[in-house]
Formats: structure tokens, C-alpha cells, sequence
């Protein structure tokens, strides 16, 4: 059973497209696999719906052009199936194991993975300033050394478990950390998650310059 | 980067409106049925002069810009055009999905301002504009399924003999119970499954 799940305060900045990528992403796939969040959103999004249309002093406006323009573009005929046909979720294969994405990576085609001991990481997101989002596999019986953030750390669960200081957690787990917490999460059986930080890993023990390579390959 | 967004509504004022606002909802969902029922252009034409200008206010808001409002306007009216036949009322209000509509767009438009980039990624976020599965109308029916039909709930029952016994198409069902396609596909699809489930206990 999913335990751990976004705030309101997210879902609603998803819900109005104002939430950054990355962590739209998560939402988004974090919704697909969790029925009461997603209610929470359908009740979001039809009031912010109403707020959109009810604000007042809008300017009346004349498009009549636009209007046209539209109403001389074809409509698709509903009949032809393949039009909306739903595209399929990658999927991707890892030590052996084959995950199913959800829908939210459906435009991540190629994914680079590469290694680093027991984890494998594929980078999703660079480009939004110091915003890195990954996909991350431990494999089973691995672990990250005790760390903390300068920012935040988001974990969301696609597979499999792993534990931690505060608990243990299952697939659908939406796991938000600010930056003053420490944690060194461990997996027994495997795990795949997605990863969104803002800032580099800072790891608390006196090997931080040796764990330095991996603090760079995780964030 | 995490934006905080607050919501004042004035509750008092919104009890006054209830009313009208529920006919001004029936009759939003009536002109987008109409669209996508029979690509009705007057039905079009009063959803675009009552959306237009609030979605330019929206795109104002966002973007700061002329330019970029009016596209908001001009592609969420576009899509609501073409896709008018998505819709499907037992998932929410044709106010609601046409916000939906304009929020898609605008983060992808948004997005590419940001990053440069033109892929639309909002329609993996939320995938609203494509077809569930595609109904299979097996013949499963026969007069087995005829005889379970009083136990579909009403929307459902009326769906069924529609198409099944006056034989109608998908989409004249759909003018027919005044209801948009994407509804007459979702409530097909449960009572045929409800029916096979019926069917499969009989077979017992
Ligand atoms: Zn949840």
C-alpha cells in the first residue's frame, strides 16, 4: 500500500501546469498509480477550472478571424481508430528485471543508462538550472551511503522497495526530503526509482572526498 | 521554483451565481457535445466567443505577452475543435476539460520558452487527448444478452439498445440521449462488461 503521497499544496501546482518537469513528472506518475491521489486531483483541477472562468474584468474581445480560421480546419473523423490511438510505455530492462514505465516517460526513448557498483542511473532531465532528474536502479542488496541535501530530494518508488532511517517503502511511494535531512537508504530485494535533487549529495561520513565520484554520479 | 498559488473564492457570491452558473454549464456542455456529435459550427462559435477572451486573460496572466495569450487562445480553441469527440462527460464537466485544454498547452508553451524545446510533453503528463482502448463490439450478443439487459442501470441499458437493438451508430446514439461520444464509448464499455461478468456466472 502506498504510505507516502504528494502534499495538496504540489498537486495543485501540477494540477495548473505551474510545477516544474521534473517533478510533474513524478506526480504525474506517482497519480497513475495511486487512485486517492488521484480523486484529490480531479476535485483540484475542476475548482481551479471554475477560477479560470469565473475571473472578472476580462476584456471583451473580437477574434473573428481566429474563428474562422478554425472552423475551416478538418475535423478528425471519429472512426478512424489509429488517430488517438494510445501510445505504448517504454519499458526498460535491467539486471535481468524488465520494468514498465509510466505514462509520464513515454518521451523518454533513449535512455542511457550507465553503472556505478550496485547502481545504475539514466539520466532524464539537465536543462532546468541546477534540477537533475534521474532513473535509478539498486540492485538488490545494494546501498547509498549516508547522505544529505543542500536542497530537496524527491524519491518516487517504480518498483521493487528500499528502507531507510524513517521506514521502509513500498512501489508508489512519493518521498519528498528537505534538505536537513540525513538518510542512507538500503534495498534488499532491488529497487527502480525516479530521483529529482536541486542540489549535489553531501555525505556525512569522514570518506566524502572518496564517495565524491558517486555523489556526482547520483545527483 | 515551487510556486504558491492562492485561491480566493468568495462563497457568498458564488451561492448567488448557482444558478445561472448551471445553466450556463448545461448549456457549455450541450455546444461541445453538439460539436462533437455533428461538428456543429454555431454550437462552436458560442463556446469560442464565451472562452476566447477569459483564455486570453489566462494566457495574460502566464506570459505577460500579446503574442503568447493569442496563441493560447488560437491552439486551445484548435484542439477544442478537433478533438471535441475526447470528451467524455462521466469523467467531468466540459468546463473542466476544456481548462484542462488550455493548462496542457500553456505548460508546453511555457516549457518551450524555458528550455527551447517543442516536444509536448504535456500530453504524457496527462494523456486526456487520446482514446481509451478501442471498443471491440463482439457479438457476444445474443439472446443471452438481451435478457440481462434490465439489469444495466438505466445509462447504460439505454446505450445498449440503442445500438443494439435499434441499431444505431455510435455516434447517432450519441445525438440520439444528447450525451457526447466519449460517453456513449465509456458506458458501452461497462455495461459490456458487466454483461460478460453476467454471462460468465450463468455459464457456471
Ligand atoms: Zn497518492
Amino acid at each position: 500500500m502506498i504510505k507516502h503521497h504528494p502534499n495538496e499544496q504540489l498537486l495543485a501546482q501540477y494540477s495548473s501546469g505551474e510545477l516544474a518537469f521534473s517533478l510533474s513528472i513524478a506526480i504525474s506518475a506517482h497519480l497513475e498509480m495511486c487512485p486517492q491521489c488521484q480523486q484529490k486531483e480531479q476535485r483540484i483541477v475542476a475548482q481551479q477550472a471554475e477560477q479560470a472562468w469565473d475571473a472578472d474584468n476580462v476584456e471583451e474581445a473580437n477574434f473573428d478571424d481566429m474563428l474562422q480560421c478554425i472552423l475551416a480546419t478538418p475535423i478528425e473523423a471519429p472512426k478512424t481508430k489509429t488517430l488517438h490511438k494510445k501510445k505504448a510505455n517504454n519499458s526498460v530492462s535491467l539486471e535481468g528485471k524488465t520494468y514498465t514505465l509510466p505514462t509520464a516517460f513515454r518521451s523518454f526513448e533513449q535512455l542511457k543508462w550507465s553503472g556505478f557498483g550496485t547502481i545504475n542511473r539514466a539520466r532524464v532531465i539537465n536543462d532546468e538550472q541546477d534540477v537533475r532528474a534521474s532513473l535509478l536502479h539498486i540492485k538488490q542488496g545494494g546501498e547509498i551511503p549516508a547522505h544529505q541535501h543542500k536542497g530537496y530530494e524527491l524519491t518516487l518508488l517504480l518498483a521493487g522497495s528500499f528502507s531507510d532511517e524513517h521506514g521502509t517503502y513500498q512501489k508508489g511511494d512519493f518521498i519528498l526530503l528537505s534538505g536537513d535531512v540525513k538518510h542512507s537508504p538500503k534495498t534488499e530485494q532491488g529497487c527502480l526509482c525516479y530521483t529529482v535533487q536541486d542540489a549535489p549529495l553531501h555525505f556525512m561520513s569522514g570518506m566524502s572526498k572518496v564517495l565524491n565520484p558517486l555523489g556526482k554520479f547520483i545527483y | 521554483m515551487i510556486i504558491l498559488k492562492h485561491v480566493t473564492t468568495d462563497n457568498r457570491l458564488n451561492k448567488l451565481n448557482t444558478i445561472s452558473e448551471n445553466d450556463e454549464n448545461d448549456s457549455i456542455q450541450k455546444a461541445l457535445c453538439d460539436v462533437a456529435n455533428h461538428q456543429d459550427k454555431k454550437a462552436f462559435e458560442i463556446l469560442f466567443k464565451h472562452f476566447s477572451p477569459k483564455i486570453r486573460a489566462f494566457g495574460l496572466q502566464r506570459f505577460r505577452q500579446e503574442a503568447q495569450a493569442l496563441e493560447l487562445v488560437q491552439e486551445t480553441m484548435l484542439l477544442v475543435w478537433r478533438k471535441a469527440t475526447l470528451f467524455n462527460a462521466e469523467k467531468g464537466k466540459a468546463t473542466t476539460w476544456i481548462y484542462t485544454i488550455m493548462r496542457n498547452h500553456c505548460f508546453d508553451m511555457l516549457r518551450k520558452k524555458m528550455t527551447q524545446k517543442e516536444d509536448q510533453v504535456s500530453d504524457d503528463l496527462w494523456p486526456m487527448l487520446e482514446d481509451e482502448e478501442v471498443i471491440e463490439e463482439d457479438h457476444l450478443l445474443s439472446r443471452n444478452l438481451i435478457a440481462h439487459i434490465n439489469s444495466l442501470p438505466k445509462p447504460q441499458r439505454d446505450v445498449v439498445e440503442a445500438l443494439y437493438i435499434k441499431e444505431l451508430s455510435q455516434p447517432e446514439v450519441a445525438s440520439l440521449l444528447k450525451i457526447p461520444l466519449g460517453t456513449v464509448k465509456s458506458r458501452l464499455r461497462l455495461a459490456l462488461s458487466k454483461l460478460k461478468t453476467t454471462l460468465e456466472v450463468d455459464h457456471d
